[in-house]
């Protein structure tokens, strides 16, 4: 089987989908002959031609909007963001045209909107947000999160044949650092399942996206002391697995949410309402949640490095709840 | 330098279009073609031409002035300029133009209904009128073809009914009933359909329509259809950073947007003379690269013929066109506003042009094309539908409160996707998937 990159998966399934479905096409900031800013549609241009790969001028909304409008005639536009940070120069067109389409008056829209997100990579403070929390607060919105080369390439095919504005999100540090197995062929991921990454008997961590990777990295450190971490692998942020999240608190009674977004108002809050709803009584401790801190991203390494969570305060926080 | 022109037309310049194929597939970045009709002369100045069809021309400036206490809206300009003859359309015949008349006054009186309701606690929400804008409502809408698409704003409530609405329709929106297109879910005009009128529906922020118009157009081309889209914005609304975006990428991918700039002096309360910098609103065409045109939107013969040039532009593959359509609101931004703050005298002036009265006038006494009688009986029939449409829409129940769930998101059961016009045409498949790209990583 094949070995893929994270990223090159992501190609992989954009490039199946456009083979398979003749009103799938891609727009986006140098996207053609250039191949996009992270060379995700690199060669797209060739093959599919300029007129399914169009390179927009620099106008965030002009991007969302004019696909949204081609979604409106039966088209399945994938909208590429070349940082996802500048998702909020498309803020309106996305919460209020895009996400009330279906609801207010009846009209679907079939678009994915995707882009690099996510820090540790080090560059400029406007280029490795997680702003994910803004759309899974908003209805009528999809929002994935893939950790892994075999989930980005069947997600992003889901996504793509998917009849709701799905917001794709890719974590940029796992872009070329991950690569694994995965089918040359036509496999879809569904959206709204998580996965377990890791099974372990002792406590639960929830989590997305790169974290998914510091989570593993942690659960060999504990395994050692006789700790064994079950990684929950949640995929989808919107809608979220219900069914896995409380699984995964019945499973071992003690659970930890970890996520690179800053904390207040981060997704790590409403897992938390959701355990209390639909686990309470399956909770020996309480609910751990481990974030980036309350600030913008900083820029210089040993700063950026302070913000985020890191494998020891995983090791550190299960440590605790081990013993509570 | 910026030239004006009467009488000149705009298409001097006879291209013959590149037949669609050939568009197909070429790199839009080739510009030259299509841009603004500018020369540039041997010196190192450049002109531009927008064409201006009004047959008055009048300038009005408003400012703030302080009149002892308070702080006033002031109006200097020719208001007692008489009132202009309706141009003669190049294109509408009889027919035609007996229709646009009496979709202008089934606007007009649906508007009177709708106030009527409010003042009887029929309606939720406030009330956002056309009055003195029915011209280019209608007329504009009026040039549009079955395969193209609209996207109104809240006061073209005639282009609405010219692409199939009811009146019913409107007011069931208004007054939130479950009978209306949203079933009650949104309000006022924004509602829409994609299957057979179709219409964008708008949403209460300004310029947001104009790039979504400008990817229907997307869409079709590459479904192999060139189409005229048509959507309006304001003196006010045209202020936004997204109409810049949208008017641009239309420009820059020669899609076939008509734009109505709606210029009514007024957005709520902030003149237009507080809102740009340019003498006309058509002169911002100039940074698109596109053609401008000026027409007087009180008089549906000008809307008509533009909107009609533009639309055939549009369906040639020759991209977008600006139409400023001048005009007043007469009324308050809303049905609360009593729009104090607009001198009087305005007013007076541009009710003496109000669109309905003129082509009333041209087609009864100038063209004759129907005698006060037979105006008489028209008016009469309008009268008599909107009081089947009002007792319709009032007849219709409030939806049930649990009506309100569902419909957030769209499943495999309630919608199947698929191309409008055709499934689009592909290069021929190749197998095997994209080779390894080996290309720099990109970390800014």
């Amino acid at each position: 089987m094949p070995q893929l990159t994270y990223l090159e998966a992501i190609r992989q399934g954009i490039w199946e989908e456009m083979e398979r479905d003749p009103t799938v096409f891609c727009i986006g900031e140098d996207i053609g002959i250039y191949g996009g800013a992270f060379k995700v549609t690199d060669g797209f241009i060739d093959r599919f031609g300029p007129e399914r790969v169009i390179d927009t001028p620099i106008a965030e909304s002009a991007i969302v909007g004019a696909a949204y409008g081609a979604s409106l005639t039966g088209m399945r536009p994938v909208a590429e963001f070349q940082f996802m940070d500048f998702i909020g120069c498309a803020f309106n067109q996305i919460v209020n045209m895009l996400a009330k389409s279906h609801y207010r008056w009846n009209a679907p829209a079939p678009l994915v909107i995707r882009g690099p997100s996510g820090g540790n990579v080090h560059g400029v403070l406007s280029t490795r947000q997680n702003p994910e929390a803004w759309f899974v607060h908003t209805p009528g919105l999809k929002v994935v999160c893939p950790a892994s080369a075999y989930d980005a390439k069947g997600l992003i095919k889901a996504a793509i044949r998917d009849n709701n504005p799905v917001i794709f999100f890719e974590h940029k540090y796992l872009y070329r650092r991950i690569k694994e197995d995965v089918p040359a062929e036509d496999y879809i991921v569904p959206l709204g399942k998580a996965r377990v990454a890791r099974e372990g008997r002792d406590i639960s961590i929830i989590t997305y996206a790169a974290m998914v990777h510091v989570a593993l990295e942690a659960a060999e450190i504990l395994a050692k002391e006789g700790i064994e971490l079950e990684v929950i692998d949640l995929r989808t942020l919107s809608p979220l697995d219900r069914d896995a999240i409380a699984q995964a608190v019945r499973k071992t009674n003690k659970v930890i949410v970890l996520h690179e977004d800053v904390r207040t108002g981060g997704i790590a809050g409403e897992i938390a309402a959701i355990i209390n709803e639909d686990a309470f009584d399956d909770l020996d401790g309480p609910i751990v949640r481990i974030t980036a801190q309350d600030s913008p991203v900083p820029f210089s390494p040993p700063l950026e490095e302070y913000f985020l969570p890191k494998v020891s305060d995983v090791v550190r926080e299960a440590r605790r709840l081990k013993a509570y | 330098m910026i030239a004006i022109t009467g009488e000149k037309k705009y298409m001097a310049k006879k291209k013959k279009a590149a037949p669609l194929k050939a568009r197909i597939g070429h790199s839009s970045n080739g510009r030259g073609e299509h841009a603004p009709h500018s020369s540039i002369t041997s010196s190192s100045q450049r002109t531009y031409t927008i064409v201006d069809y009004r047959l008055e021309k009048p300038i009005f400036n408003i400012r703030q002035v302080r009149k002892g206490d308070e702080v006033r809206y002031e109006v200097s300009g020719e208001v007692n300029a008489p009132v202009p003859p309706i141009r003669e359309s190049k294109y509408l015949d009889k027919k035609q133009s007996l229709e646009i008349y009496r979709f202008m006054l089934l606007n007009r009186k649906t508007e009177i209904a709708l106030e009527n309701l409010y003042k009887q606690g029929k309606v939720v929400g406030g009330v956002y009128f056309g009055l003195g804008q029915e011209a280019c409502s209608c007329a504009s809408a009026y040039a549009l073809q079955k395969d193209d698409w609209f996207g109104p704003m809240i006061r073209n409530q005639g282009s609405l009914l010219v692409r199939g609405f009811r009146a019913r329709d409107i007011m069931m929106q208004y007054m939130a009933k479950s009978g209306s297109p949203t079933k009650g879910r949104d309000g006022t005009s924004h509602f829409g359909d994609i299957e057979k009128r179709n219409m964008v529906s708008p949403i209460s922020m300004l310029g947001d329509l104009i790039p979504v118009l400008a990817g229907v157009a997307l869409g079709a081309r590459l479904q192999g259809r060139s189409i005229a889209v048509m959507t309006y914005i304001g003196d006010g609304g045209q202020s936004t950073g997204v109409t810049y975006e949208g008017l641009n990428f239309a420009a820059v991918q020669d899609l076939g947007l008509v734009l109505f700039v709606e210029n009514n002096l007024w957005a709520y309360s902030t003149p237009a003379d507080m809102q740009f910098r340019v003498k006309d609103l058509a002169e911002r065409s100039i940074a698109y690269g596109i053609p401008g045109v000026i027409v007087d939107g009180t008089d549906a013969c000008q809307v008509y013929d533009a909107a009609h040039e533009a639309c055939e532009r549009a369906r040639r593959g020759e991209g977008p066109t600006l139409i400023e359509a001048k005009m007043m609101r007469m009324k308050g931004h809303a049905i609360h506003d009593a729009a104090d703050y607009v001198p009087k005298s305005m007013f007076e002036y541009w009710r003496k042009r109000d669109p309905i009265t003129r082509f009333e006038n041209y087609l009864v006494n100038v063209k004759k094309w129907l005698t006060p009688k037979e105006n008489e009986n028209l008016i009469a029939d309008v009268e008599r539908e909107l009081e089947g449409e009002r007792e319709f829409a009032l007849e219709s129940p409030m939806p049930q409160p649990e009506s309100a769930v569902g419909g957030v998101y769209c499943d495999s059961s309630c919608h199947e996707v698929k191309p409008k016009y055709e499934a689009p045409k592909t290069r021929p498949k190749v197998s095997g998937g994209p080779k390894e790209t080996t290309a720099a990583i990109h970390f800014k």
